[in-house]
């Protein structure tokens, strides 16, 4: 992974199969597939707000200049059932964001693919391997 | 595309309509269980009515659509040999769940993507929400409800964005409609009841509605006075809590995830019955009957069940609904692109 990724307009390199639009509005509506976006980010602050949470990040371009985004993540319910909580993201990590930004080109995205800079996903299913159970439950 | 997220046809379902179906037993009213041969009496509440309290979720029938694959005919219910087959689609979900290294072919897209949703904990028996017709399918709208002028945003989700007012009732977070609340979809379908003395009150996750609902025999209210989730009266019937729902707004939310699909009119009554069949077991059933919009009443069924520790979360939604904001900005940001294109094309 490239230290300095800064956005990515390599469209067609992306798979940009249609993948429906099911949650709570039509993220076509919202994000442009003609600007895919790939960079790092540090992470400043998590918003837990419905209808979607939204991380927020620093991107510090090639030239040295960072940059605020906001990528935006699940609902905040969905997150808490697969077992996120406040500290599952603290200020400072690292992440790498893949997706998509803003049609009105401000610096928001969507986290199609988000992962820690070693590749690991940054959601993964719930320990507890149950979907509804509450925040923290024991792994089974 | 159209908030038809609901009626999205899964990865699941897909597999599950390529199967070869056979006609099922009798409704059952958990995913998983065995068609119930002994009647369950549930607790009562201090006052003598059945307790339903609790807070229950269709999350078992995520991913069924509401009208069935017309391939499927008249066969509602997964043979034995399906139902495992969708336990194991199940089970390789949850593994992939777990995996903790992105896959090399990852898709990347502007939808959400897959670890957004919740997850059915057993596979639902049933091929479609519709159980009545016999196959499965919303029925025919009539003549006139074809051609009513729809309000923009009313049951539409990727709206022409020229105003807020474009947008759907679900997106603006004012209200998913009476069906729309409970019709499982890819998250928030948490239902939590809650008794007292001549009233039964039901508490939706997602856009946080709060249905009060009077047992006390009380005739509705005004026909003039109307609203989004109607006026509801309740009765039991045995252990069954019935309740019928009239008096809404027309024109505001369809019959289908979330309040899409066509909008039903004023004249729409829902009977909506609420059967405890165990004690983490419940079947729920609604017949929507609206004949300004329908030819023929019809009837979805889908069970509910309560999970160790699954709780309603607060839903303040429209406090943080940037995607309103950001819909109406983007769609501007489009129209002065092609403006701009237009002008240089003159020049």
């Amino acid at each position: 992974m490239k230290k300095t990724v800064g956005i990515v307009f390599a469209a067609g390199a992306l798979l940009l199969a249609g993948v429906p639009a099911w949650a709570h509005h039509a993220f076509s509506a919202e994000f442009d597939t003609d600007k895919p976006i790939k960079f790092k980010g540090t992470v400043t602050k998590m918003e837990w707000i419905n209808p979607h949470a939204w991380i927020h990040i620093d991107v510090k371009g090639e030239d040295g200049k960072v940059t605020e985004w906001m990528i935006e993540a699940a609902a905040p319910n969905s997150l808490l059932r697969r077992g996120w909580t406040k500290n599952s993201l603290p200020v400072g990590t690292e992440i790498v964001v893949e997706g998509f930004q803003a049609k009105d080109s401000a610096n928001r995205a969507n986290g199609s693919v988000i992962t820690f800079t070693d590749g690991r996903k940054l959601f993964i299913g719930n320990p507890a391997g149950d979907p509804g159970a509450a925040p923290g439950a024991p792994e089974k | 595309m159209k908030h038809a997220f609901l009626q999205c046809v899964s990865m699941l379902t897909v597999a599950a309509a390529s199967l070869a179906l056979t006609t099922g037993p009798a409704f059952t009213q958990s995913a998983t269980s065995a068609p119930a041969t002994k009647k369950w009496e549930p607790a009562k509440t201090p006052w003598g009515d059945p307790d339903l309290q609790g807070t229950w979720t269709s999350d078992d029938c995520i991913g069924t659509p509401l009208n069935r694959p017309a391939n499927l005919g008249e066969k509602l219910y997964l043979t034995e040999e399906d139902l495992a087959q969708r336990e194991k689609q199940l089970a390789r979900q949850r593994e992939n769940d777990k995996q903790e290294f992105v896959a090399a072919d990852q898709r990347v897209g502007t939808g959400p993507p897959g670890h957004w949703g919740e997850r059915a904990r057993r596979p639902c028996r049933q091929t479609s929400l519709i159980v009545d017709p016999a196959n499965g399918r919303m029925p025919e709208l009539i003549p006139e409800a074809k051609t009513r002028p729809i309000l923009e945003g009313a049951g539409i989700n990727n709206p022409r964005a020229d105003s807020w007012e474009d947008f759907s009732y679900y997106i603006r977070c004012i209200s998913r409609g009476v069906t729309g609340s409970i019709f499982p979809v890819i998250y928030g379908n948490g239902q939590n009841i809650v008794q007292a003395p001549g009233y039964a009150t039901i508490l939706q996750e997602m856009v946080h509605e709060a249905r009060v609902i009077p047992l006390d025999g009380r005739p509705h209210a005004n026909a003039d006075i109307r609203s989004y989730m109607g006026d509801s009266r309740g009765h039991w019937e045995g252990n069954t809590l019935v309740v019928e729902t009239t008096n809404f707004l027309g024109n505001r939310t369809g019959v289908g995830g979330n309040g899409g699909g066509t909008p039903t009119s004023d004249a729409l009554k829902l009977t909506e019955r609420y059967t405890p069949v165990g004690p983490n077991d419940m079947r729920y059933e609604v017949t929507i009957d609206d004949p300004k919009t329908f030819t023929q009443p019809f009837k979805v069924a889908f069970p509910l069940t309560q999970e160790p520790g699954y709780q309603n979360f607060e839903y303040a939604c429209h406090e943080g609904n940037y995607a309103m904001f950001d819909s109406l900005s983007g769609a501007r940001a489009k129209e002065r692109e092609q403006a701009a294109a237009a002008a240089a094309k003159k020049q």
